[in-house]
């Protein structure tokens, strides 16, 4: 099979630092003599060169879909690359003491692509996930589902941010309100802004976000000193929806204007 | 130059290119320190560092497969996966003040270093 060699090389030899590098003993495929040899590791490819000083690899050996194993050898501190497969051949290599060994062992099983794509998937789902826990918000209207939220992510924040206030039952946490259109201002009552009365029957409030711990080490969510009483909280939310009922309706006439 | 149809296949870095009727490659290119170029409509090619004008190119069936290839070999080099581990390493620990890393027991491993000096 034919290979970029060429580029093999020049990834093998160029300036750019090795993963780790070292002499092995390597036992020959037909013989079972060991050549000592210098050993280069970069990416998933493990370079071995006749010297440490020439100027190409004598060969590689690419670390997919391999075990690194211990293995019982006449020489101490060996170990073996084994790949699947009736054709693949087992490299035996052995190293200078036991320390040499295990660290080689530790870093040709780490080495492979796949390792660290799976390591990688795990960061970027762990960064997603804080992303949108995060009350900072900035990843939260990201999956946002449904053409428009009713409520501007600025008020999300804001009602994350709230640290529990005492007794407080799940209706007043202003539920209802903003799923109308803003119709007669509600007063704030004693019992926070409840979103029921003038209509009838209360609508079930929706359930309570998850109380989220506030992480040390100066994330976003540090809670205020001071914690504001629900009055205040539904004067914003008035605020807000009123202000996002406007640009709604802005929005809406504008589009009506430019249809044909 | 001739065309040849081609079965290609992207695996870990490496591009490998069959025969279409046939099992076993003919041929891999490894895809590090490479550059994926955008050629004209359909067409991509690849080159590499220490030999910029040779380039192997490459024709496809419609211009969105295209651009469906140039992104994949783009992010394909193992060199790609390590900036992207250490970018997203530095994400969490600034966001959280711990190096992800550690519950893998590799966070000392050299080839993850921030800043480390990488072409």
């Amino acid at each position: 099979m034919k290979l970029n060699e060429r580029s093999l090389a020049f990834y093998a030899t160029c300036d750019s630092p090795a993963d780790k590098s070292g002499f092995l003993y390597k036992r020959g495929e037909r013989h079972t003599a060991y050549h000592r040899r210098w050993f280069v590791l970069k990416g998933n490819m493990l370079f071995y060169f006749e010297e440490r000083d020439s100027r190409e690899p004598v060969g590689v050996i690419v670390l997919e879909g391999c075990n690194v194993e211990l293995c019982d050898s006449a020489e101490s501190f060996a170990f073996a690359i084994r790949f699947g497969g009736s054709k693949s051949r087992t490299y035996v290599l052995a190293a200078d003491s036991q320390a040499a060994m295990e660290s080689w062992v530790k870093s040709l099983s780490r080495a492979s692509f796949d390792y660290m794509r799976l390591v990688v998937r795990e960061l970027e789902k762990q960064l997603q996930e804080m992303s949108r826990g995060l009350p900072g918000g900035c990843g939260g209207s990201q999956d946002a589902p449904g053409p428009w939220k009713p409520m501007p992510p600025g008020l999300e924040q804001c009602r994350e941010r709230l640290p529990a206030l005492p007794a407080v039952p799940p209706k007043e946490n202003g539920c209802a309100v903003w799923n109308n259109v803003p119709g007669p201002e509600r007063p704030p009552d004693t019992s926070g802004c409840g979103g029921h009365d003038e209509e009838g029957a209360p609508r079930p409030p929706p359930p309570l976000p998850p109380r989220r711990r506030v992480s040390n080490g100066g994330t976003a969510s540090a809670g205020p000193a001071v914690a504001p009483s629900p009055s205040t909280f539904c004067r914003l939310h008035e605020q807000y929806s009123r202000e996002v009922a406007r640009l709604r309706q802005d929005w809406q006439q504008k589009r009506r204007g430019s249809q044909p | 130059a001739v065309l040849k149809k081609r079965l290609v296949k992207l695996v870990v870095n490496f591009l490998f290119y069959f025969r279409t009727d046939e099992a076993e490659p003919i041929g891999a290119l490894l895809l590090e320190h490479c550059k994926i170029t955008k050629e004209e409509e359909n067409v991509f090619s690849i080159s590499f560092i220490e030999e910029p004008e040779r380039k192997y190119c490459f024709e496809c069936a419609t211009e969105e497969q295209c651009q469906e290839w140039v992104e994949a070999l783009r992010r394909a080099s193992y060199e790609f996966l390590r900036r992207s581990l250490i970018f997203y390493r530095n994400e969490i620990q600034k966001m959280t003040g711990k190096d992800p890393l550690e519950q893998y027991g590799i966070s000392e491993e050299a080839r993850f270093q921030l800043g480390a000096h990488r072409q």
